[in-house]
């Protein structure tokens, strides 16, 4: 290849990039200026901060040589008192950001990841195969989510693995249901027809031109899928079938549930987690809501 | 549209899938390593020679020596005659399907009454909400169902339990009728039991309604752009004729899908309230089910609540070409 040609080519290499770039700017300014979805962002980056800087805070992660008298109230020692098995409760809800963000992001991403392609594939080849992942997906839509998930955590014994797959399997149906909407009308447009009269494979086709434009659908989508699975881990913890041996949000409520944390009228046991659990949902949701009046060229109109 | 010919095809996947469910059902539990009589018999129980053939004979018993595929034979002629299996430690020996029943009536008068009250508030906030769009109404009630959407269910459970029944004691704090519900007479015990799912019902409507009330809003923001609605309002309409002749029958449709939609989601909440207010329905029994690793009643649970939310989305589609006002008056 002569060096002309490659000047071109890395010129247009460049164009394209600061194209990509500019939309992405401006798609970023929108989103900002978008009130709910900047709140949204202000808590999520709280809890991602406080989850990675948290040790530095409060401490290493406890171990019994940490433990204090069992259910104190608060006091300068402990600010939220101290849970049934004499840990610091502020400590445990540092820590417990960490197992509620980290199953939140991996289960979304495996629920995203398999989404995605049953819907990309069933929908841009159609026919049969198609047929056979949507009645596939609509399936897995009607099972109800929580009882699955904990048949699913009895079956394959409690633990991070089993708590992360069975979100997974729970919630990958909705995005495959959307993304294949998505492509069928992407399908008929005509850039892709365009494509394939100067000879683009079906491999390029699906992944050049119609994967990048469902990828805002999917980012969206997948938000929301990570405040599912912050609640799902929440509801099995409680539930008793949470990962054993980790600190999470929905394990705290559970010990002060069934400390009697409400008649011994300990709000402060079981009020932070709860709350937390509120926060960074809230957080996500409306960060997606924020996503999807950006994204949506039909709202944006109004 | 042909209606009779709609309601066979939704009915002829409607049985299809309820045998895939079942099959999944029965596969799942395929899984489990080991098999179920370890539940029953203790650790190390199996090393004497009691043990050893207690558990040969239950193994025998239950058919559990036959391969797989009679195995799933006879379950599947068993559902079909009504026998879901029995109970092995929650309750030894009782048919599932008689232990499921009375939970179940509690569950389905209890989901039923909070999924009608979520739905008519849902509504009327979205209405609101959608008829005000970018005002501070709308952001009121969008943030307000956003909050209790994104509150887990057993917390707002815990908090309105705490306030309510602990603090206040106007409520309480346990179960389903009150300790002297045998004395009390037909009107009282009706009374006593609207007083026990006051909470319970509250704490749905809270995480629930965000589900109809955001749709709804978003779908009337659609209908609000339509030409017929610039020609209702030319026509001297009032705000409130607009809306009840012209915006909401075209609105409500997405409502009923989305509604349908979300009843597992629904039905899993439902779950969650039922442990932590001590309300003796399918939810309760499932945690039930679960400490006592009964399998057979797990699984029985399962295939009645997924049952449930077939039919409730069944129903839903049935309802859309009904309220369709498109399809009604053809």
């Amino acid at each position: 290849m002569d060096a002309r040609v490659v000047r071109e080519r890395s010129s247009l290499v460049w164009e394209k990039l600061e194209t990509d770039l500019a939309r992405f700017r401006k798609f970023l300014r929108s989103l900002l200026r978008n009130r709910i979805a900047l709140a949204g962002l202000v808590v999520v980056a709280f809890f991602g901060v406080l989850a990675v800087v948290g040790p530095v805070l409060v401490g290493p992660y406890p171990t019994t040589f940490d433990k204090d008298d069992p259910l104190l109230e608060p006091s300068d020692r402990h600010l939220l008192g101290t849970d049934i098995q004499g840990f610091d409760n502020l400590v445990i809800l540092v820590y417990g950001s960490r197992i509620s963000l980290i199953i939140g992001l991996v289960s979304a991403s495996v629920a995203m990841v398999v989404g995605t392609l049953i819907g990309l594939v069933g929908g841009f080849y159609g026919g049969a195969l198609d047929q056979m992942f949507a009645r596939f997906t609509d399936f897995f839509l009607v099972i109800p989510w929580l009882p699955f998930a904990i048949v699913l955590s009895v079956i394959l014994g409690p633990g991070l693995t089993t708590t992360i797959t069975a979100i997974a399997i729970v919630s990958w149906p909705t995005t495959a249901r959307i993304v294949r909407s998505q492509v069928l009308s992407l399908r008929e447009r005509l850039f892709i027809e365009r494509a394939r009269a100067i000879g683009a494979g079906n491999g390029h086709i699906l992944f050049r031109h119609i994967l990048p434009n469902v990828m805002p659908l999917v980012f969206a989508q997948a938000i929301l899928t990570i405040s599912v699975a912050i609640f799902t881990e929440a509801f099995l913890s409680f539930f008793g079938l949470g990962p054993p041996g980790t600190i999470s949000w929905g394990k705290m409520i559970e010990d002060s549930w069934s400390a009697l944390a409400l008649l011994r009228g300990m709000w402060w046991y079981f009020g932070p987690p709860g709350l937390s659990i509120t926060l960074v949902v809230l957080g996500f949701s409306m960060l997606s809501y924020g996503l999807e009046e950006v994204l949506n060229p039909r709202l944006k109109r109004r | 549209m042909n209606l009779r010919r709609f309601l066979l095809r939704k009915a002829v996947s409607v049985i299809i899938t309820i045998f895939f469910i079942a099959s999944l059902n029965f596969f799942i539990f395929q899984i489990l390593p080991g098999d179920p009589t370890r539940v029953l018999i203790p650790r190390g129980g199996t090393s004497n020679v009691t043990g050893q053939g207690l558990r040969q004979q239950l193994i025998h018993e239950w058919g559990l020596d036959l391969p797989v595929a009679q195995r799933f034979v006879i379950y599947f002629s068993n559902l079909i005659q009504g026998n879901f299996g029995t109970s092995i430690t929650y309750r030894p020996g009782i048919p599932v399907l008689d232990v499921i029943k009375p939970r179940l009536i509690t569950t389905v008068i209890m989901v039923g009454i909070a999924t009608a009250l979520t739905a008519w508030f849902g509504a009327i906030m979205g209405r609101a909400a959608g008829w005000n769009r970018g005002r501070p109404t709308d952001v009121a009630i969008t943030m307000g169902g956003l909050v209790g959407y994104s509150m887990p269910t057993f917390w707002i459970s815990l908090v309105l339990l705490f306030v309510f029944a602990v603090e206040l004691r106007l409520f309480p704090v346990q179960g389903e009728t009150s300790l002297n519900y045998r004395n009390l007479d037909p009107l009282g015990q009706v009374l006593d039991r609207a007083y026990h799912l006051v909470l319970p019902v509250v704490t749905f409507v809270i995480s629930n309604f965000a589900i109809f009330t955001l749709t709804l809003r978003n779908s009337l923001t659609d209908v609000l752009t339509e030409d017929y609605m610039t020609t209702a309002r030319a026509k001297g309409l009032t705000d409130r004729g607009q809306l009840r002749y012209h915006a909401m029958p075209n609105a409500r449709l997405p409502v009923v899908t989305v509604g349908a939609f979300y009843f597992g989601w629904v039905l899993s909440g439902a779950i969650l309230i039922e442990i932590v207010f001590g309300f003796p329905g399918l939810g309760r029994l499932q945690w039930d089910a679960v400490l006592n690793l009964d399998f057979p009643l797990m699984s029985g649970i399962f295939l009645v609540a997924t049952l449930g939310v077939v039919i409730a989305n069944a129903v839903a589609d049935v309802l859309y070409i009904v309220l369709d006002p498109r399809v009604r008056e053809t």
